[in-house]
């Protein structure tokens, strides 16, 4: 042993006079400022979705329904569950914090917590009132750090200039690395499921699309809707509206992914990977339109063995898709495809067969063990001011049906659309690939009640519109259709709308009247509404149906008051591709339910 | 717009009491009127000239029981001076030519018409008289007709403009 071995003890000692490193009382130390404490949860931001469980590498979280908390309900966007964390299993690594959609959730500096029921440490952040509810410092997502992409890959489409003299479709549709890279966003927290009016099984075909599985994700896609390939194109997704990606950044491109699934997978193998109608029932079914409401309900019954007949006033199949939305948004060919899938199911169809004139409603019920009605909304409805009885003011969907239907209108060099909604946007688009086709210049003006930003049509439509030079003048209150002496058609009178509805929301446009404008208009057309042409049912069957506020009545699953005979679709549920979908699926189970019924009883 | 009997008649009212009697006429006539329309309409609307008759209804027992009340007895017979500009309240009194077979559209537009005449026809009146309770009584009858007219807004637009998505 050296001296040094001996003395060096003696060393410590000159510490004596330092600072200690340790603090004294360590129980009521404060944490760093962004220490990875107990969780925070701000439940009124926080909707639910479940992204902090999935992530969580040791099943430390669980959704759990919290109904009766102030503030917190299931709705559309919001699964009325949040998340519930088990301090036995977190181990603090924040990966909860980072995935959060809505940032809702945090960490706050505090690590103390002392109880004797080890129960307490399943704890519900925002719920369960704790004192570091409030507290400022802790773990929040860095500001630009995000676990996944914010903006959605766009979409490939036609520049204005490329496509404003034709109706060539626009959009061009993701290529499989753009797909992937799209579905790669999606956190499949499944929010958007209950938002699709047919609950389409979201997150699992998203998922497909990640796999490269397609037949996996086309079967999912038919079995739950048969309009898959138009609904790719022009459904209204109303999923998107409520997509968790959505509160910080873009929705995921629902509706973009879903067209990609049956754009790669060879139209030939639809029909084997969707499978065939089970053996025949003998039960028949007579559909009154082949619309998406009639065709979706032929497609389920008879898929489930029953003859179904379909009789269409229209040369063609396709109601509404195939005569009131433009080629350039839906070729006439994806529909076809969706009808003809629909047809090979054994579906019958009877084109140029208007019931009421060539069969009777009465003739149906006797023949048929079930009837539905499934007529839309095809006849548009006028604003009727002065000079609106001109014959050069038209309805936008008779308009949109000359067009499709494939006559060939004398475009006039002038003209204007009342309307806010997508109808106003389809007719002004179409018109001015007319007009560039016969004059070579576009003069649109399209006007409507509503602010801007109270339109009804989807934004990328007034978007779209707004590149191919339709001038959109908004908030006008349509006076009259003013002619010359000669009754000749010089435009529309306007006035500016001040107001449209009072404070409790209901319509009473209010306008400044010395804010007048005539809009040159050789035609004047009216896109503000629709109803349905119930002609058809005759004075007696109307008579006996029941009806709601001018509507068919119907119960939950599309039932009339008279048994035999169901209604679904846009006449019924108003005008929506895929809301049409939903009631189609509905009235097949009510009608496959009393057939089983029918079954038990024999 | 041509004067019409009721604006002569209204025209020459100077009491409470014959203002009245003219609004009683009026929500009568358009109580009648719906009624008649009832079986001429299609099922599918006639909900809704079911429900403008029920409300006239409701003004008319309205009106007659304002008129009955002897505690306003006095004030009823006070003198009114009647709003000159006006003729729309008095010309609404008249039926007008909806066809044997009117839609909902023709429907509403008649009542909203209406409306806005009484509406506007009780608003002149309650500027016109000194505060009291009689202005009190056309201020009351103008915010019915005006809560009357924005629900028959409300429903037109919910109808006619509403479905162009």
């Amino acid at each position: 042993m050296s001296v040094r071995d001996l003395l060096s003890p003696f060393t410590a000692w000159k510490n004596i006079f330092r600072d200690p490193v340790s603090i004294e009382d360590p129980f009521n130390r404060e944490a760093t400022e962004r220490y990875r404490g107990f969780h925070q949860n701000d439940v009124q931001k926080c909707i639910g979705c479940g992204t902090c469980e999935a992530i969580c590498q040791n099943g430390a979280i669980d959704m759990v329904p919290v109904e009766g908390v102030e503030g917190i309900s299931t709705q559309p966007g919001d699964s009325g569950l949040r998340p519930r964390i088990d301090y036995g299993r977190c181990c603090w690594c924040a990966l909860c914090v980072d995935v959060c959609m809505t940032s809702s959730l945090s960490m706050s500096n505090e690590y103390k917590w002392v109880e004797s029921d080890p129960d307490k440490f399943l704890f519900i952040p925002g719920v369960d009132k704790k004192q570091w509810d409030d507290a400022k410092h802790g773990y929040h997502r860095p500001s630009g750090h995000r676990l996944n992409a914010p903006e959605r890959i766009e979409m490939p489409e036609l520049e204005p200039g490329e496509r404003i003299d034709s109706f060539v479709e626009i959009v061009g549709g993701y290529s499989v690395e753009q797909a992937v890279l799209e579905a790669d966003r999606c956190v499949t927290c499944g929010i958007c499921v209950a938002t699709c009016p047919t609950h389409m099984p979201i997150p699992e075909y998203i998922a497909a699309v990640r796999d490269g599985d397609y037949e996996h994700g086309l079967k999912l896609l038919y079995d739950s809707n048969p309009f898959s390939q138009i609904c790719g194109k022009v459904c209204t997704r109303k999923c998107e509206t409520t997509c968790a990606a959505s509160h910080e950044g873009d929705p995921i491109a629902i509706r973009w992914l879903k067209r990609h699934i049956t754009e790669q997978v060879p139209y030939e193998r639809y029909r084997d990977i969707i499978g065939g109608p089970a053996p025949a029932t003998g039960k028949k079914i007579a559909i009154i339109g082949a619309g998406p409401a009639g065709m979706t309900a032929a497609f389920d019954l008879a898929r489930n063995g029953h003859s179904v007949t379909v009789y269409e006033a229209e040369s063609t199949a396709g109601g509404m898709t195939r005569y009131g939305i433009p080629e350039y948004r839906l070729p006439s060919e994806t529909i076809q495809r969706d009808i003809d899938l629909i047809l090979s199911m054994g579906v019958e169809i009877h084109y140029n067969t208007r019931i009421g004139s060539d069969i009777s409603m009465q003739q149906l019920q006797q023949d048929n063990d079930a009837v539905v009605l499934s007529i839309g909304l095809w006849l548009g409805r006028s604003t009727r001011i002065p000079g609106s009885d001109h014959p050069n003011v038209f309805k936008a969907v008779d308009l949109l049906h000359r067009i499709r239907n494939g006559e060939q209108l004398d475009a006039p060099k002038t003209m204007v659309v009342i309307g806010g909604g997508n109808v106003a946007m389809d007719i002004a688009r179409s018109m001015a690939r007319l007009q560039k086709q016969q004059h070579g210049e576009i003069n649109i003006t399209l006007t409507a009640l509503e602010d801007k930003t109270h339109f009804l049509a989807d934004p990328v439509e007034i978007k779209e519109a707004i590149e191919e030079e339709i001038r959109i003048i908004d908030s006008r209150g349509p006076q009259e259709c003013v002619t010359d002496d000669q009754g000749r058609l010089l435009g529309l009178r306007s006035w500016k709308v001040l107001s449209i509805f009072d404070e409790q929301h209901r319509f009473a446009p209010t306008y400044d009247e010395s804010d007048e404008q005539l809009h040159a208009g050789q035609w004047v057309v009216e896109a503000i509404g629709q109803m349905s042409d119930v002609s058809l049912l005759g004075e007696d069957l109307t008579e006996k149906l029941e009806w709601n506020r001018g509507r068919i009545q119907v119960d939950d699953a599309g039932r009339t008051s008279e048994p035999w005979l169901w209604a679904a679709g846009d006449c019924v549920k108003g005008p929506d591709v895929v809301s049409a979908v939903a009631t189609g699926h509905k009235v097949a189970a009510s009608i496959e339910a009393m057939f089983q019924q029918e079954n038990a009883d024999a | 717009m041509p004067e019409g009997r009721g604006y002569q008649r209204l025209k020459a009212q100077t009491s409470l009491e014959d203002i009245l009697v003219v609004a009683t006429e009026f929500e009568r006539t358009a109580r009648d009127f719906y009624a008649g329309l009832v079986p001429k309409v299609s099922k599918q609307i006639r909900y809704l000239v079911e429900e403008l008759a029920r409300e006239e209804q409701q003004h008319f027992d309205l009106f007659t029981e304002l008129l009955a009340r002897s505690d306003i007895a006095e004030q009823v017979k006070q003198s009114i001076k009647t709003p000159a500009s006006d003729r729309r309240f008095s010309d609404c009194i008249h039926l007008p030519e909806l066809g044997d077979h009117p839609d909902d559209q023709a429907v509403l537009q008649y009542a909203l018409g209406r409306e806005h005449a009484a509406m506007e026809q009780y608003r002149s009146l309650a500027e016109s008289t000194p505060p009291g309770p009689i202005r009190d009584l056309f201020q009351y009858l103008a915010d019915e007709e005006t809560q009357h007219k924005n629900e028959l807004e409300k429903r037109y637009y919910e109808i006619v403009h509403s479905g162009g998505v």
